[in-house]
């Protein structure tokens, strides 16, 4: 079974990271996700394709740090982080956070709990390659 | 020796990556400050965060120790 945090260069599978969440408790009776992926178009801009940069062993120590209060914040079952770190072209996935607990309320919470401190905490940074040129994203709400 | 670490925009413009500096008795986090600042006029005005081993720091009178891992980061945009 892979890891329930990771950061990676290749794609995810979000059945996959389901399959895992779920295969870790009987008791879980709500799961919320969040999948983020690549758009088109930034700031009035055409975006070709978007490039990751992280400070991978923090950002892991991060994300571990971040799923664990998450846990214990909601009171979650499980629960699951994968980030890419690559050159990624639009509708690709970017981020995949599962929230597993006993009801869908924490579930919900929590999933929008990690994906809001991840952007806050977690040392990667996005450059969008436009036609116009390249620029690194300043945060995003 | 003191090993910096640049990540995403101020790496680029700072223009490098890694960069080491000679640990010295007494050594603070001010000083590496000051001193990339020196050689790097206008990086820091980026700089959102600095991390000390892997763990974010706020204060710059902190000590160092020999080997340690500074990195001088912009404002997170991942996810």
């Amino acid at each position: 079974m892979t890891d329930s945090v990771r950061i990676q260069e290749q794609d995810f599978s979000q059945d996959d990271e389901i399959a895992a969440l779920k295969a870790s408790s009987k008791r879980m009776g709500g799961i919320a996700t969040f999948l983020g992926c690549a758009r088109d178009f930034s700031e009035g801009r055409d975006v070709s394709e978007i490039s990751f940069e992280a400070y991978g062993s923090m950002a892991l120590v991060e994300m571990r740090k971040l799923r664990e209060e998450a846990i214990a914040k909601f009171d979650l079952l499980d629960a699951r982080i994968v980030h890419r770190v690559a050159t990624v072209q639009a509708g690709d996935n970017i981020v995949f956070i599962a929230a597993g607990a006993a009801h869908r309320g924490p579930a919900f919470d929590a999933c929008r709990w990690m994906i809001d401190e991840l952007k806050q905490r977690v040392p990667i940074w996005k450059k969008e390659v436009t036609p116009e040129g390249e620029s690194w994203v300043t945060q995003h709400p | 020796m003191i090993k910096i670490l640049f990540f995403g925009p101020v790496a680029d413009r700072v223009q490098t990556r890694e960069m080491d500096i000679e640990y010295t008795d007494g050594m603070t986090l001010h000083d590496v400050t000051h001193k990339v600042g020196m050689l790097h006029p206008g990086a820091l005005s980026i700089v959102s965060f600095i991390a000390i081993n892997q763990e974010q720091v706020h204060d710059k009178q902190i000590a160092l120790n020999d080997n340690d891992e500074i990195a001088f980061m912009a404002k997170f945009s991942g996810g």
